[in-house]
C-alpha cells in the first residue's frame, strides 16, 4: 500500500501543511470511524495546529475542522502536497 | 401550500412518525424544536439512545410525530447508538416510521451525503432537511437546493436549525411524502452528486471568522490563559449571581418554618413539617439556583462552540489520566456544586469517561464544604495561615480526583483508551430556544430527583433525629420552665427559656437514634481522634454535609453533658450562640476526662474528611440518575467515605506520632 515514497501518516505533518489521503489503515471500528467522517483517499486535509499540550491536532477537510489525537491520526495515511 | 386530499395514513387517527436521523452537530434536536414548538432536551445524553426524544405537532390535519434519534454517522452499527437508531429505522413492529427526515450539514456536503446515500438503502420515504446552509455560504461550499433535490430525487428542504426558518415547510413536506406509495430511491454516488450541488468556490479554505477566533482561542500561549479566564469568569458568575437567590430561598424557608412553627402546637407534627418537610426540600432548592446558572453557561459554551474548544485544549492532561477533554467543564462546576456538575458529564460521549468523571467529580470541594472548613480553620488557624490550609483542601480533592480516575480506568473502567475524533463547530450565536430548553431541562430532572429521593432522605433522617422521645424528659424540661417562670422575668426569663429550649434540643438529640447511631459508630472514628459528638455531627451530616455546622453547635454548646444526666444546671453560658461562639467552644471543649475534646490534628482531619467524604443524597441520587444504576452511587459513597475516613485518620495518627497538635 505505502509503495510510495512520499508517503506519510498525517500525525508527522507539521501544522499549516497540506496533505492528500491516500488509504485509512487497518478494518476496525476507528477506521471505519474515519471513513465515516470523510477520511477518504483522495480527500484534501489541512493542518491546522496542535493543542498547547502538542496532542490532539486540529485539521480541517471537506468543509470542517476536526480535532483528531496522534494515535487516530497515525491511522490515516497521505502524500504531502508541496 | 397548495391543498391536498389524502386518505388516513396506515396507523391511524392521522398520525405520521417521522425519525430525525442526522449526525451529531447537525442541528437536528434543535430542529426537532422548532419543528414542534416544544421544548425537547437538546442533549444527547446516554441512553438517549434507547430513550429517544419524542414530540407530537399538529400539521394541517395531520398529528406529526418526530423521533429523535441519537446522532449517528452512518449504519454500519458499529457504535451502540448506531444499533439502536438502525434497529428502529428497520422495525417491523408497531412503532415504526413512515418517513424519515435526514438531517444534513450543508457545508460538508460530501460527508453528509454518504449517510443519506446510506439511509437509500432502507427504501423508506425520505425527506432531506438542509441545514446551515449560511455556514456553507461563508465557508464558500455554497450549495444549490434545487439541484441537489433534482440529483437525489427527493425532497429538499432548506433549513435553518438556529432561526427555526424552514421548519414548518419540513413538517409539510414530511407529511406529503408519507403518503407516497412508493418514493423512487435511485442508488447515488455522494461524491458526484455532492461535485455538482455544491459550489466549492476558491473562497473555500481561506480563514473564515471561525479561523481568525480559533487562532486566537486556541493559541498555543494564549488559549490555556484564556480558557482560565473563561472558566473564573464562570465560577465567579455561580458563586456571585447565584447567592442572592439562594439567600431569598434560605430567608423563605426560615420564614415559613417560623410560620408554620407558630401556627402549629410544638410535637412530631410541627417537627416533621419544620425540621423534616420545609428543611429537607429547601435545603435540596437552595441548588436551584446553582443549577439553572451552570445549565446556562454550559449551554451558551456548548451553542456557542467553545466547549469543543476547552475539551481541545485540555485533552492531553486529562486523557493521560483516564479522562477526556470533555471532563473539564463538569469537574470545574462541581467546585460549585457537583450536582450540576454531574449533570453536565453528559456532553461526554465515551461511557467509560462519562461514568470516571461522574463519580470523581464529588471530591471537587463544592460551596456546601467551605462553611465547614471556614468554621476549623477560624478556629484553629491564624488568620494568616488560614487562605493556605483552605487552599490545600481544594488542592487535595482535585489530587485525590485525578488519582481515583486514574485508578479506576485501570480496573473496573478499563477498557481502550477512547477515540477523540471530535468535530471543532463554526463559531455561532446560540438559540435563545435550546439554551432555554437546556436549562429548563436540568432544572426539571432536578426537581424530579429532590422531589422524590431526597425528600425520602430528608425524612429518614429526620425520622432518626426525632425519635424516641422520651416522656419523663419531655416532663423534665416542662418543669425547668416553670421554675424559671416562677423565679425570673423580662429579658432574664426569655434568655433563661431559650437556653432551656437549647438544652431540649440538644437532650433529645444526645437520646435520639441518629445519636446512638453516631455512637455506635464512634469506635469508628476513635482513630481519628474524635469525640462521640462530632461522630454523630458526622453521622447527621451525612444527607447534606453543611449539616454538622448547626448538629455540632446544638451539641456542643453544652459541654459534656452525660446523655442520662439531664441537668440543666451546667448549662453552657450564653455565649455560646451562633457561629462565632461556636468557634469558641470547640477550642474550649473537654472530654468527661477533662482533656481537650478538639485540637488542631482533629480539626484538620475533620476537614480532610469533609473534603473527601461523600456527604450529599443529592449528589449521590444524581448519580444514581445519570448512571441509571445504584452501582455508581453506591460505589461512590463507599470509595469517598472510606477516603474520608483514611485521611482524617492519618492525618491524626501520623501528626501525633510527630508530636504535633
Amino acid at each position: 500500500m505505502t509503495q510510495n515514497p512520499t508517503a506519510t501518516t498525517l500525525d508527522s505533518l507539521a501544522p499549516g501543511r497540506t496533505a492528500l489521503v491516500l488509504d485509512v489503515v487497518g478494518e476496525d471500528r476507528l477506521s471505519k470511524r474515519l471513513s465515516d467522517l470523510g477520511f477518504w483517499s483522495g480527500t484534501r486535509i489541512e493542518v491546522i495546529r496542535r493543542a498547547p499540550f502538542g496532542d490532539p491536532t486540529q485539521y480541517r477537510l471537506q468543509g470542517y475542522r476536526i480535532a483528531l489525537r496522534r494515535a487516530e491520526a497515525q491511522r490515516v495515511v497521505v502524500e504531502e502536497l508541496r | 401550500m397548495t391543498a391536498i386530499t389524502l386518505e388516513a395514513p396506515m396507523t391511524g387517527l392521522g398520525e405520521v412518525t417521522a425519525a430525525l436521523v442526522g449526525r451529531q452537530n447537525a442541528g437536528k434536536t434543535s430542529l426537532m424544536m422548532h419543528l414542534t414548538g416544544q421544548v425537547q432536551k437538546p442533549v444527547n445524553f446516554p441512553g438517549s439512545s434507547v430513550e429517544r426524544g419524542e414530540s407530537r405537532v399538529k400539521v394541517g390535519e395531520f398529528v406529526l410525530r418526530l423521533v429523535d434519534l441519537p446522532g449517528i454517522a452512518s449504519l454500519s452499527a458499529v457504535s451502540p447508538d448506531e444499533e439502536v437508531a438502525l434497529d428502529y429505522l428497520t422495525g417491523t413492529g408497531d412503532d415504526r416510521p413512515q418517513v424519515i427526515c435526514a438531517v444534513v450539514d450543508a457545508a460538508k456536503l460530501t460527508v453528509e451525503l454518504t449517510l443519506v446515500a446510506n439511509l437509500f438503502e432502507l427504501g423508506k420515504p425520505i425527506v432531506v432537511a438542509l441545514n446551515k446552509l449560511d455556514v456553507a455560504e461563508a465557508e464558500g461550499r455554497a450549495v444549490d437546493v434545487e439541484l441537489l433535490a433534482d440529483a437525489l430525487g427527493v425532497p429538499v428542504i432548506p433549513t435553518n436549525a438556529l432561526t427555526g426558518q424552514g421548519a414548518e415547510a419540513l413538517g409539510h413536506a414530511l407529511i406529503r411524502t408519507a403518503h407516497i406509495p412508493h418514493q423512487q430511491l435511485q442508488r447515488f454516488d455522494p461524491h458526484a452528486v455532492a461535485a455538482r450541488a455544491q459550489q466549492v468556490s476558491a473562497r473555500s479554505g481561506t480563514r473564515t471568522f471561525t479561523d481568525r477566533l480559533d487562532a486566537v482561542l486556541l493559541h498555543r500561549v494564549w488559549g490555556l490563559p484564556i480558557l482560565l479566564l473563561v472558566m473564573l469568569g464562570m465560577f465567579q458568575t455561580l458563586f456571585s449571581v447565584a447567592t442572592p437567590f439562594m439567600d431569598l430561598i434560605d430567608s423563605g424557608q426560615t420564614a415559613l418554618g417560623d410560620a408554620v412553627a407558630s401556627a402549629i402546637e410544638p410535637g412530631a407534627v410541627q417537627s416533621f413539617l419544620v425540621d423534616g418537610l420545609i428543611n429537607g426540600i429547601g435545603s435540596v432548592l437552595i441548588f436551584l439556583p446553582q443549577i439553572a446558572l451552570l445549565m446556562l453557561v454550559v449551554a451558551l459554551l456548548e451553542g456557542t462552540g467553545y466547549m469543543a474548544r476547552a475539551a481541545f485544549l485540555l485533552d492531553r492532561p486529562l486523557s493521560r489520566v483516564g479522562l477526556s477533554g470533555r471532563s473539564f467543564v463538569p469537574m470545574v462546576s462541581s467546585f460549585a456544586c457537583a450536582v450540576p456538575g454531574i449533570l453536565a458529564s453528559r456532553i461526554i460521549e465515551n461511557e467509560r469517561d462519562r461514568i470516571a468523571t461522574v463519580v470523581v467529580s464529588p471530591l471537587m470541594s463544592c460551596s456546601a464544604r467551605l462553611p465547614v472548613y471556614v468554621l476549623l480553620i477560624g478556629a484553629f488557624f491564624p488568620a494568616k495561615a488560614g487562605g493556605v490550609v483552605l487552599l490545600s483542601m481544594y488542592l487535595l480533592g482535585i489530587v485525590v480526583a485525578v488519582l481515583v480516575a486514574f485508578i479506576l480506568r485501570r480496573t473496573v473502567l478499563r477498557g481502550p483508551s477512547s477515540a477523540l475524533m471530535m468535530e471543532l463547530p463554526v463559531y455561532q450565536r446560540p438559540s435563545a430556544r435550546v439554551v432555554w430548553a437546556q436549562v429548563q431541562s436540568g432544572c426539571r430532572d432536578f426537581l424530579v430527583l429532590a422531589g422524590t429521593v431526597i425528600f425520602a432522605a430528608a425524612v429518614i433522617i429526620w425520622l432518626l433525629s426525632y425519635y424516641p422521645r422520651p416522656q419523663e424528659l419531655h416532663d423534665h424540661f416542662v418543669s425547668a420552665r416553670d421554675t424559671a417562670a416562677e423565679k425570673l422575668e423580662g429579658e432574664q426569663l426569655d434568655q433563661a427559656v431559650s437556653v432551656i429550649d437549647d438544652a431540649e434540643r440538644a437532650a433529645f438529640l444526645e437520646q435520639s437514634f441518629l445519636a446512638d447511631i453516631g455512637r455506635f459508630i464512634h469506635p469508628i472514628f476513635e482513630p481519628a481522634g474524635w469525640d462521640w459528638r462530632t461522630s454523630v455531627g458526622v453521622v447527621a451530616a451525612f444527607p447534606a454535609r453543611e449539616l454538622i455546622v448547626p448538629t455540632m453547635g446544638i451539641l456542643y454548646s453544652l459541654g459534656d453533658v452525660d446523655p442520662g444526666d439531664y441537668s440543666v444546671d451546667s448549662l453552657g453560658e450564653p455565649e455560646a450562640e451562633g457561629g462565632s461562639g461556636l468557634r469558641d467552644v470547640l477550642k474550649t471543649a473537654r472530654r468527661a476526662d477533662g482533656s481537650l475534646a478538639f485540637g488542631p490534628l482533629q480539626a484538620v482531619g475533620l476537614m480532610v474528611f469533609f473534603a473527601l467524604c461523600s456527604q450529599c443524597a443529592a449528589t449521590l441520587a444524581t448519580i444514581r440518575r445519570e448512571t441509571r444504576s445504584w452501582k455508581w452511587p453506591v460505589f461512590t459513597f463507599a470509595y469517598m467515605t472510606f477516603l474520608g475516613w483514611l485521611g482524617a485518620v492519618l492525618v491524626f495518627q501520623v501528626g501525633s506520632a510527630l508530636g504535633l497538635g
